[in-house]
């Protein structure tokens, strides 16, 4: 991967390997799966319920209806997001140049990945990159600890590109 | 007050209740282990409008006490702040400032 930096033209623009590129792809379509997902198959999924928080911790009842009121916008928000990423990243591997709408959705779905991995892996903030990659868990951390390179890259381009930072 | 438009009576309000009705409502974003400092940083500014000095020190009070309240205002504000901040995946929830 070649990071995100921001092009004169006010682009993002980063590349990526064609495993790289695969490996993000993956990680769409398991994204989609959960967001589309029968309630009733998975509406106990620790990862949903980090994505969809409680609006209020202490009421059941206003946490009811503040799920009532937000979540169907959150979820096709998350939809859009998630179907903007994958029109934009190079099947094959490649340059990846983002407008600032694609960048916005960049950064919020790679961080809805990094949610969910970090939930299933139970990352906490004692965490660290793997040494050496030697199982599945390994293989997981080191892609969590990958898309971290890939969101941190992105929001340090777009705060390098913010008008007055020049 | 005095004079003819005075209260005849007086409700009586225990301070409790009087407090829970003034107190405002509030955003608060909890600390969480994925969140990047950089990112929470960026997106306080981006929804809030906040400058960077105090958007930085916002996530650092999130970091380091493991909360921050973001922002404050009627109810319903505070829960469109939420679900604002939901869509970008920090975690934050709304109540009475306590």
């Amino acid at each position: 991967m070649r990071p995100f930096r921001a092009a004169r033209s006010g682009e993002l623009v980063a590349r990526l390997e064609a495993a790289e590129a695969g490996i993000l792809g993956l990680l769409l379509d398991q994204l989609e799966q959960l967001l589309t997902a029968d309630l009733d198959d998975v509406g106990d999924d620790p990862v949903l319920s980090r994505l969809f928080p409680d609006g209020h911790r202490s009421d059941p009842e206003m946490a009811a209806d503040y799920r009532e009121l937000t979540e169907s916008s959150l979820r096709s928000a998350k939809a859009d997001d998630l179907a903007m990423v994958r029109a934009s990243l190079p099947a094959e591997g490649g340059e990846v140049r983002l407008d600032a709408d694609q960048a916005g959705a960049w950064l919020r779905t790679t961080n809805d990945l990094r949610l969910a991995l970090g939930t299933r892996l139970d990352i906490s903030e004692e965490t660290e990159p793997p040494d050496e990659v030697a199982g599945e868990e390994d293989q997981q951390l080191a892609v969590y600890y990958w898309l971290t390179a890939v969101q941190g890259s992105l929001v340090d381009a777009l705060v390098a590109a913010r008008p007055g930072r020049r | 007050m005095a004079g003819p438009l005075a209260p005849t009576w007086t409700p009586e309000t225990t301070s409790d209740e009087r407090s829970e009705l003034d107190r405002p409502w509030v955003t608060v974003v909890w600390n969480d282990p994925v969140n990047l400092m950089t990112y929470v940083t960026f997106v306080l500014q981006e929804l809030f409008g906040y400058d960077e000095a105090t958007a930085t020190a916002l996530m650092l009070q999130v970091h380091h006490d493991g909360r921050a309240v973001v922002s404050s205002g009627p109810r319903e504000r505070m829960e469109h702040d939420t679900s604002r901040l939901h869509a970008y995946g920090l975690w934050a929830s709304y109540q009475r400032d306590s």
